[in-house]
C-alpha cells in the first residue's frame, strides 16, 4: 500500500468519524435549544390558560392557529400529570386554502410536534389540558443543518482528493525520482545518482545518503575490477616468458618419452592458465563496456564460416553438425559475437560424446544451438555463475559467464534447457 | 635478417634472441626507452620487434619517431594488451602488425618472416625452399611445376612451417595458428596428426622431398634431412 494512500484511509476516516460525531453533537444542541424555546411557548400558552380560567372560571375557548392546538377533556381529577411530551401534530385542513388541491382535502397530514399535558379545574370538574406545537420548523432547521454537514464532508473529500492528486504527488515526486533512479542504477554504468531538486529535508538527506552509497560502491567495484585487470595484466609477462621457454626448450634435441610427456603436459596446463587469464581481461572489458565499436554483421555467415574453420575437430570427435539457418543481422561487435558464438559451440562440442550431434538453428528471432551429451540436466541456475564447471571439463569456467555477459551487452537473453537428450542454448535477440 | 628486441622482460627478450639467431640473421636487443631510441637513430633493421610497455618511455612513442623519420623498418607490436584500440592506433601509426602476449615464438618468427618478405622482396610474391614454390599472391603451391592442392589450412601451415624451418614446433602452437581461440573447444591435439599426415601425402606424392618430421611427440619439425 502507498505510503500516500494508507495517510489518505487513515485521514479520511477520521475526517468523517470527527464530522459526524461533531454533527451528531451539534444536531443534539440545536434540537434542545429549539426543544426548550418550543417548551416555553407551551408554558406561556398553559399560563394564558390558567389566567383565562382564574378570570372568567370557564375553559378557554379552544382555537386553532397554524401551528397551536389545545384541546380540552374531562378527567379523573388527579389523575394527571403534568409533563412534556414529544406527540403528532395534526395538520386539519383549512378548506378554504385547499380548494386548488382537492387531492388533499380529505387527508390530514400529521407532524411531529411537541406537546404538554396539564390540567385545570373550572367549576370543580377536573379537565386535562393537552397543547401541541407544530415541530415543521425545527425540523426544517434540523434537516438544513444535516445537509449542510453531509456537504462539508463531501466537499472535505473533494477537496483532500484533489489536494492529494496535486500536492502530494508534487510533494513525493523526488522521492518517487530517487526511487527510478535507484531501479535503473548499474554499478558498471558511469551514471552517477543525479541530485533531485527539492526543499524537503528529508528527501534531501534520503538523496545525499543514496548518492553517497552509490559512488562508494561504485568505487569499490571499480577498485576490484582494476585490481582484476592489473593482476592479469601482470600475469601475461611471466605466461609468456614460461611459453616462450618451453618453445626454446623443446628445440634442444633428443627427448625421452617421459620428457616428452612431461612437456606436453606443461604445455597445456600454460594454455589454460593464459585462457582463464585472457578470459578474466575479457571479463572485465566486457563489463567496463570496453568494446563498443558495433556494426551490422550476419551472424549466418560468422556461423558457417565457424563451421569450416572448426571441421576438423567435429570430424575427429564424429560430430554430425547440422545446420538450419536463416539470414539474421544484428548491430554488435564482431569481436564478441566471435566469442560468443565459439564459446557456445565449442561447449557443444567439448560435451559431446564421439558420434554425437550438434543442430544449430537460427532465426530471426533466435539462435539455438542443441546437441547430445550427459544424459543429465545441467543446473541451470549454477551454470552461468564464475568458475561453475562440471567434473570433466577443462575449460576456465569462465565461458558461459562470458556468453551470457556478452549476451546483455547487446539486449540479448542467453538461456538454458534440457530435454530429449539435447542440451540446447538458445539466445533471443 | 636483421632484427632488433625491444623488450623490457628479460626471459622473454632472450628467448626471442635465441630462437631468432640462425645463420644469417643478425639479432639486437633493447631493454628500454632510451637504449632503444638509441639504436633505431644509429641503425636501420629489417624488422623490429617493439614492447609498448617500456621502462622510460611508451613504445608507441618509437613507433612515431620512427616513421616522422620515414624509417623502412617493419615494426611489430607485442604487447600485452589486447584491447582494440590499442591494436588499431598501433597499425595507424604504421605498425606492419600486432602480437599479443603470450605466443608462441614460432608464430612471432612466422609474423616477422611475413613482414619482412612483404618489405624486401617488393613486387615478387613467389616464396621459394628447393622444389617448393609458392605463389603467395594466388595462393598455389607446386612442387617442380606440378600443383599440389592444398586447402585454406594445409596452405597455411605450409607457409607456416617454411617460415619456422629447423624448429621444433609444438603442436599448441600449430593448432593455435590454424584454429585460433577456439582451439579449447578441442579435448586433444591428435587431430593435428591427421592433418599432418595429409599434406605430406600430398606433398610427397607430388614428387617433394618429406620434410616434414615428428619430434618427440611434442610437435613437428620442418627441416631438410
Amino acid at each position: 500500500m502507498k505510503l500516500l494512500a494508507r495517510y489518505n484511509r487513515v485521514n479520511l476516516v477520521t475526517t468523517i468519524v470527527v464530522m459526524f460525531i461533531t454533527g451528531i453533537i451539534y444536531y443534539q444542541a440545536i434540537s434542545f435549544i429549539l426543544t426548550s424555546q418550543k417548551d416555553k411557548d407551551l408554558k406561556v400558552e398553559e399560563m394564558e390558560v390558567f389566567d383565562y380560567v382564574k378570570q372568567n372560571h370557564t375553559l378557554p375557548q379552544t382555537f386553532q392557529s397554524d401551528d397551536q392546538q389545545i384541546t380540552f377533556s374531562e378527567a379523573k381529577p388527579g389523575s394527571v400529570k403534568r409533563e412534556f411530551i414529544d406527540t403528532r401534530y395534526l395538520e386539519k385542513v383549512d378548506k378554504d386554502d385547499d380548494d386548488e388541491k382537492p387531492s388533499q382535502k380529505l387527508l390530514p397530514r400529521y407532524e411531529s410536534g411537541r406537546g404538554l399535558i396539564s390540567s385545570v379545574t373550572v367549576g370543580g370538574k377536573y379537565y386535562k389540558i393537552l397543547i401541541v406545537e407544530s415541530k415543521v420548523e425545527t425540523e426544517y432547521l434540523i434537516r438544513m443543518i444535516f445537509f449542510i454537514t453531509i456537504g462539508v464532508i463531501l466537499l472535505l473529500l473533494i477537496i483532500l482528493i484533489i489536494t492529494n492528486r496535486l500536492i502530494l504527488s508534487r510533494l513525493w515526486s523526488p522521492f518517487y525520482g530517487l526511487m527510478n533512479q535507484l531501479r535503473t542504477f548499474n554499478i558498471t554504468d558511469a551514471q552517477d545518482i543525479a541530485k533531485t531538486e527539492t526543499n524537503i529535508d528529508e528527501f534531501r538527506e534520503l538523496n545525499e545518503a543514496v548518492a553517497g552509497m552509490a559512488s562508494k560502491a561504485k568505487h569499490d567495484y571499480k577498485d576490484l575490477k582494476t585490481f582484476t585487470e592489473n593482476a592479469s595484466h601482470e600475469l601475461l609477462t611471466p605466461i609468456a616468458v614460461i611459453n616462450s621457454k618451453l618453445d626454446t626448450l623443446i628445440q634442444t634435441q633428443n627427448f625421452s618419452e617421459r620428457q616428452s610427456k612431461l612437456l606436453n603436459d606443461l604445455y597445456s596446463a600454460v594454455s589454460r592458465l593464459n585462457r582463464l587469464n585472457q578470459s578474466l581481461l575479457l571479463l572485465v572489458k566486457i563489463e567496463n563496456r570496453l568494446l563498443h565499436e558495433r556494426q551490422m554483421i550476419n551472424l549466418r555467415t560468422i556461423i558457417e564460416d565457424m563451421i569450416v574453420q572448426f571441421e576438423e575437430i567435429f570430424l575427429d570427435k564424429r560430430l554430425t553438425v547440422t545446420c538450419n539457418l536463416a539470414d539474421k543481422e544484428i548491430n554488435a561487435s564482431q569481436y564478441l559475437v566471435e566469442i560468443l558464438l565459439s564459446n557456445l559451440i565449442g561447449n557443444a562440442t567439448r560435451h559431446n560424446h564421439p558420434d554425437g550431434k550438434i543442430f544449430i538453428a537460427l532465426t530471426g528471432k533466435s539462435l539455438m544451438i542443441k546437441n547430445t551429451g550427459e544424459s543429465v540436466p545441467l543446473p541451470e541456475e549454477k551454470i552461468f555463475t564464475r568458475f561453475h564447471k562440471s567434473l570433466t571439463s577443462e575449460g576456465s569456467g569462465l565461458g558461459l559467464t562470458i556468453s551470457r555477459q556478452i549476451c546483455e551487452n547487446f539486449g540479448f537473453s542467453l538461456n538454458y534447457t534440457f530435454g530429449a537428450g539435447y542440451h540446447t542454448f538458445t539466445i533471443d535477440f | 635478417m636483421n632484427i632488433l628486441i625491444i623488450e623490457d622482460e628479460e626471459g622473454l627478450r632472450e628467448s626471442i634472441e635465441e630462437y631468432f639467431s640462425e645463420a644469417g640473421n643478425i639479432c639486437e636487443t633493447a631493454s628500454d626507452y632510451q637504449s632503444a631510441m638509441a639504436k633505431i637513430n644509429l641503425y636501420s633493421y629489417d624488422c623490429i620487434l617493439l614492447d609498448i610497455t617500456l621502462p622510460g618511455g611508451n613504445g608507441i612513442n618509437i613507433l612515431k619517431k620512427l616513421k616522422e623519420k620515414n624509417h623502412p623498418d617493419g615494426v611489430l607490436i607485442i604487447s600485452a594488451k589486447n584491447s582494440l584500440d590499442d591494436r588499431i592506433e598501433g597499425l595507424n601509426l604504421g605498425a606492419d602488425d600486432y602480437l599479443v602476449k603470450p605466443f608462441h615464438l614460432s608464430e612471432l618468427k612466422a609474423r616477422v618472416t611475413a613482414i619482412i618478405r612483404r618489405k624486401t622482396f617488393n613486387g615478387s610474391n613467389l616464396l621459394v625452399f628447393n622444389e617448393i614454390a609458392i605463389d603467395l599472391l594466388a595462393k598455389e603451391v607446386k612442387v617442380d611445376n606440378t600443383l599440389v592442392k592444398l586447402t585454406r589450412k594445409e596452405y597455411a601451415l605450409l607457409i607456416y612451417f617454411i617460415a619456422n624451418k629447423g624448429k621444433v614446433i609444438s603442436k599448441n602452437a600449430i593448432a593455435e595458428h590454424l584454429w585460433g581461440d577456439g582451439i579449447d573447444m578441442a579435448n586433444n591435439f591428435d587431430f593435428i596428426y591427421s592433418h599432418i599426415k595429409n599434406i605430406r601425402k600430398k606433398l610427397v606424392e607430388a614428387g617433394c622431398h618429406d620434410y616434414i618430421q615428428a619430434a618427440y611427440g611434442m610437435g613437428y619439425k620442418f627441416a631438410e634431412q
